[in-house]
């Protein structure tokens, strides 16, 4: 079924922000990787590694301005689904701490954000396809 | 909350995209309002109750009235 108005103009400023977002982390963490790992320790080579983080930041701005222009259902629909994959997460990465006093490999911090990732997009579907059901 | 969203769309033959379109929200709010799954705020309520000429409490009735 053909979006309303609305869910065109949101989703177009968002898809805008978030690719302009995804372009400078992309850019500058080329430019860490490149530039930052060959300094020497000091706080020079920790500013230049962390600054993906500046279009990590300009990416979670986007989803708060798309929280912010969303119709009021969609917003309690969307919070609701980060709570449970937030929720979700700290389950998923809590247990996995305790297999890895069980002998489990090390995985690296950056395997959180994924799994927050994969959790939001998996209460999202499974949340709509239950919606699209009980709508029936 | 019970609502005659759906009967009032179906009087004047629009569609739930017809319906958020004219109330400027996404089509899945309309869904979620007629099927009792969500209960609209005072503004969006009173947008809708403009929209039918009717007043609200002609349109959305509590499930059960309290004391």
């Amino acid at each position: 079924m053909a979006a309303s108005k609305h869910e065109k103009r949101v989703g177009k400023a968002y898809l805008r922000e978030m690719a302009g977002a995804f372009l400078v982390y992309s850019v500058l963490l080329m430019a860490s990787i490149r530039f930052g790992r060959p300094l020497e320790d000091g706080v020079l080579r920790l500013m230049v590694l962390l600054s993906p983080m500046i279009g990590f930041c300009l990416a979670l701005w986007a989803i708060a301005r798309h929280l912010g222009r969303v119709d009021e259902y969609l917003r309690m629909f969307l919070l609701e689904s980060f709570a449970l994959a937030a929720g979700l997460t700290a389950g998923l990465t809590f247990s996995y701490g305790f297999l890895e006093t069980a002998g489990y490999p090390r995985i690296s911090m950056f395997s959180v954000w994924m799994v927050l990732c994969g959790a939001t997009m998996l209460v999202c579907l499974v949340r709509s396809v239950h919606a699209k059901r009980e709508a029936r | 909350m019970n609502n005659r969203i759906r009967e009032l769309r179906a009087e004047h033959g629009w569609s739930q995209a017809d319906l958020a379109e004219r109330l400027d929200v996404s089509r899945q709010s309309v869904n979620a309002i007629e099927t009792g799954r969500y209960d609209p705020s005072l503004p969006l309520a009173f947008a809708i109750s403009r929209l039918f000429g009717l007043p609200v409490e002609a349109i959305f009735t509590p499930d059960q009235e309290t004391a």
